[in-house]
């Protein structure tokens, strides 16, 4: 084995073998599962109680009775069903045969408790603007949540050319928004039931006139077909994203911290005695791209696993984690060569970020930009991304994995120039390793690091 | 003989400080060597420069026949000044991973490891963490990591540093030991009595500039002794007295005597004798003229005022750090 191989495999083991790699490396996807899980639950408003009191003053004499019916606890009860269902309309199909099971036990643990409501009617001619006090007076029972003004022409239309009417809607400071939402839908819904009832037309033919349920669609690919998986080409530029971002920072921090320590327990100038500083760059780079393997790996093998659990595995092109691989080395040995020149110029982590600051940053870059390059993989800022040192990995690999993926020629020409990068970034930091390695006292600034890459 | 290191007119800047100037040096295969000069002389650099972790400006320089260190680091020993090692790791397994990466094939490196553990005083620790070691133990693996590979050169920068005085025993008789096993031995130190005690060949570098290239032996018959150590055999008689002798330039009272400096051209052994007439003697010694003496000596045109005592001090002794022994 020789010297590059040994120093590799000596930093693999002495990061690999500890508490802290393994327990990093196993909470990840355990985070990933709990947020997953959990998340939804802990999002849903299912404990918010939608309750208060409502002032009504309805000059058409129509909508306080429809108000009152919609707000009927039997009445809600069946809404909040349709709605759910429409819903569920959107889900994949196994979480749909789960709810629908289970129908009112789901509905009630997505949208909570039933709203308690209660309706006070006023006389068409009160005051409104002396009435406003009383949203913010103190109430011993439910709070006043809403002052509901109906328009004369809510109902009926003041003349033949003139449109009809809606309501004025006074609340309260401080109210929450699931509440004025409800109060709308309230409103709206009564108004609508009066509005059809005094055209004597039925609500119930008016609402299976004009539902139209949604359909879930079957993807076509020359081998196969199956039902369209919804979101899928939305989260697998994420997923490959992340996955990259964890294996370029996982192995270039271990990088940057062992580097540090080393020169800082000067144990440096031992090994430079018996290797070449090159030697040693390419021992650390080798040792640590294999770790960030390891991880990547594991986590790539979970995602196929969780893939064919749902029966999911043939959406994913296996070509792609090929060319995760590929962007992966590239883009390690860009940012990890200049993360390990950074390690090998400062004698503690605080003096590193500083410099590191620069490459963060460049490496936040495309976590921000994605979305745009995802959801237009052929605009002119997806190309350039997809091309520009050292962020082409990222770009590449969102477009490969978005709807539209670029030609071939272009994949390639972004692994050439990533190549090319990969000989620049290392030339720079071996010249930046070398003289950094044996500089201590004051850390240097960007500044001298560009001097040494002249003078080296 | 053939040099184990040559360096011919070679410079090493930083900035605009000149680190070594224009030094040109041979070491014959085989040979002892003692780099001597103050702190920040140049002795680091030109180290460096020879083990081509450093690369000098301008001149040449030819290590075990090879022109670069880099194609003969296996036959190499390197104890550094700034030394560490991986804390966590195990002592066994640092000193097979040094010894690999020295190009040792791994056979029969246990029984190395194990032999040379028992040699530096420490058997049975090869399974302890480095982290769990006292400082002058850790000095002695890394020592044993220099030259657990049997290498040709062995170059030793301030190997005393930080040691207590058995230990720095114990290291110079490895030192020796190695020497007599073949190696050729160049340490560094700025700490003379050690290099005189050791040493068959000193350099003397002072601010990068060579100032001599002599045998030990050679500078101790070239310079005339001109002290005299003089304990009166009646520890209450008036050495005072002794001034009076026209050779001699003035005394200084040391412990339980003087310490009698003489003139120019004085003959010591007349005085040796008007000494003994004078006073009854207890002992009477004729002073080896010291390395620190010389080194001063050689840089009094260059030194400024005030400078001259510190340099002296820090020549002499390694202060708090631990001493010749």
């Amino acid at each position: 084995m020789n010297r590059i191989l040994r120093i590799a495999l000596r930093d693999f083991v002495a990061t690999a073998g500890t508490k802290g790699f393994i327990i990093g490396l196993l909470s990840t996807p355990v985070i990933g599962a709990v947020l997953l899980v959990l998340g939804p639950r802990l999002l849903l408003d299912r404990d918010y109680q939608i309750e208060g009191e409502y002032a009504v003053v309805d000059p058409t004499g129509f909508v306080l009775p429809e108000m009152e019916r919609v707000l009927d606890p039997e009445m809600i009860s069946q809404r909040r069903l349709e709605e759910f269902r429409r819903g569920l309309d959107r889900a994949p199909e196994f979480a749909q045969d789960i709810a629908e099971s289970t129908l009112r036990q789901s509905m009630d643990e997505a949208l909570g408790p039933a709203p308690e409501i209660r309706l006070a009617a006023l006389p068409a001619d009160t005051d409104i603007e002396a009435k406003k006090a009383w949203l913010n007076e103190e109430s011993d029972g439910l709070r006043h949540t809403a002052l509901i003004v109906i328009h004369q022409n809510a109902v009926h239309a003041s003349g033949p050319e003139s449109g009809l009417g809606a309501y004025d809607l006074y609340v309260p400071s401080g109210l929450d928004d699931r509440d004025l939402d409800f109060i709308h839908d309230t409103v709206r819904e009564a108004i609508l039931n009066a509005r059809v009832s005094e055209q004597s037309l039925d609500r119930a033919v008016i609402d299976s006139l004009t539902r139209v349920r949604r359909q879930g669609s079957t993807t076509v690919s020359p081998d196969a077909e199956r039902q369209t998986v919804g979101g899928f080409n939305f989260i697998l530029p994420v997923v490959f994203m992340m996955l990259l971002f964890i294996g370029i920072m996982t192995g270039g921090q271990i990088m940057l911290t062992s580097m540090i320590e080393e020169k800082s327990s000067r144990v440096v100038e031992v090994l430079l005695s018996a290797v070449s500083p090159m030697e040693l760059m390419a021992g650390k780079l080798i040792g640590s791209v294999a770790l960030s393997l390891v991880s990547m790996g594991l986590y790539v093998v979970l995602g196929l696993a969780v893939l064919s659990f749902f029966s999911l595995f043939d959406l994913l092109d296996l070509w792609l984690i090929l060319y995760l691989l590929i962007f992966f080395l590239i883009g390690f040995f860009v940012i990890g060569s200049l993360m390990l020149a950074v390690g090998a110029s400062v004698n503690t982590i605080n003096e590193a970020g500083q410099l590191q600051t620069p490459l963060m940053l460049v490496l936040m870059l495309p976590l921000f930009i994605w979305p745009a390059v995802s959801r237009n993989p052929n605009s002119m800022l997806a190309v350039v991304m997809s091309h520009l040192p050292p962020i082409n990995s990222f770009g590449m690999l969102v477009r490969m994995t978005s709807s539209q993926p670029p030609p071939w020629w272009e994949v390639w020409l972004s692994i050439g120039i990533g190549v090319a990068s990969v000989f620049g970034a290392v030339w720079v930091a071996s010249k930046i390793f070398r003289i950094g390695l044996l500089m201590y006292g004051k850390p240097p600034n960007l500044r001298t690091l560009f001097r040494w890459v002249r003078d080296a | 003989m053939e040099a184990a290191i040559q360096l011919t007119g070679v410079t090493k800047t930083f900035g605009k400080t000149t680190a070594v100037d224009n030094l040109d040096l041979e070491v014959p295969s085989g040979g002892l060597y003692g780099f001597i000069g103050p702190n920040g002389a140049g002795k680091t650099t030109s180290i460096r420069m020879i083990l081509s972790i450093l690369f000098p400006d301008s001149g040449a320089i030819s290590v075990l026949g090879r022109s670069s260190a880099l194609d003969a680091k296996d036959r190499i020993g390197y104890l550094p000044e700034e030394r560490g090692v991986y804390k966590k790791m195990r002592v066994r397994a640092f000193l097979r991973y040094i010894a690999r990466l020295k190009g040792h094939n791994g056979s029969g490196l246990d029984d190395g490891i194990s032999e040379w553990l028992e040699r530096v005083g420490l058997p049975g620790i090869s399974s302890k963490r480095l982290e769990e070691l006292s400082r002058g133990m850790s000095q002695k693996i890394q020592f044993v990591s220099a030259v657990i590979h049997k290498p040709d050169l062995l170059i030793l920068d301030e190997p005393f540093s930080g040691l207590d005085p058995i230990s720095v025993r114990t290291l110079r008789e490895l030192i020796l030991e190695e020497h007599s096993r073949g190696a050729t031995v160049v340490f560094s130190t700025h700490v003379m009595p050690q290099a005189e005690e050791i040493c068959e060949q000193v350099v003397m570098i002072h601010k990068g500039k060579k100032v001599l290239d002599e045998a030990v032996a050679v500078i101790r018959s070239q310079y005339d002794p001109r002290a005299i150590q003089f304990e009166p055999l009646d520890p209450g008689a008036d050495t005072a007295t002794l001034v009076s002798i026209p050779e001699i330039e003035r005394l200084d009272s040391k412990d339980r005597g003087v310490e009698i400096i003489l003139r120019e051209g004085a003959d010591p052994t007349a005085v040796m004798h008007r000494l003994i007439d004078t006073v009854p003697a207890a002992r009477i010694e004729l002073s080896r003229p010291r390395l620190e003496d010389l080194f001063m000596e050689l840089i009094a045109d260059d030194t400024p005022e005030g400078e001259e005592d510190r340099l002296r001090a820090e020549l002499r002794n390694a202060g708090a750090k631990g001493g010749a022994g």
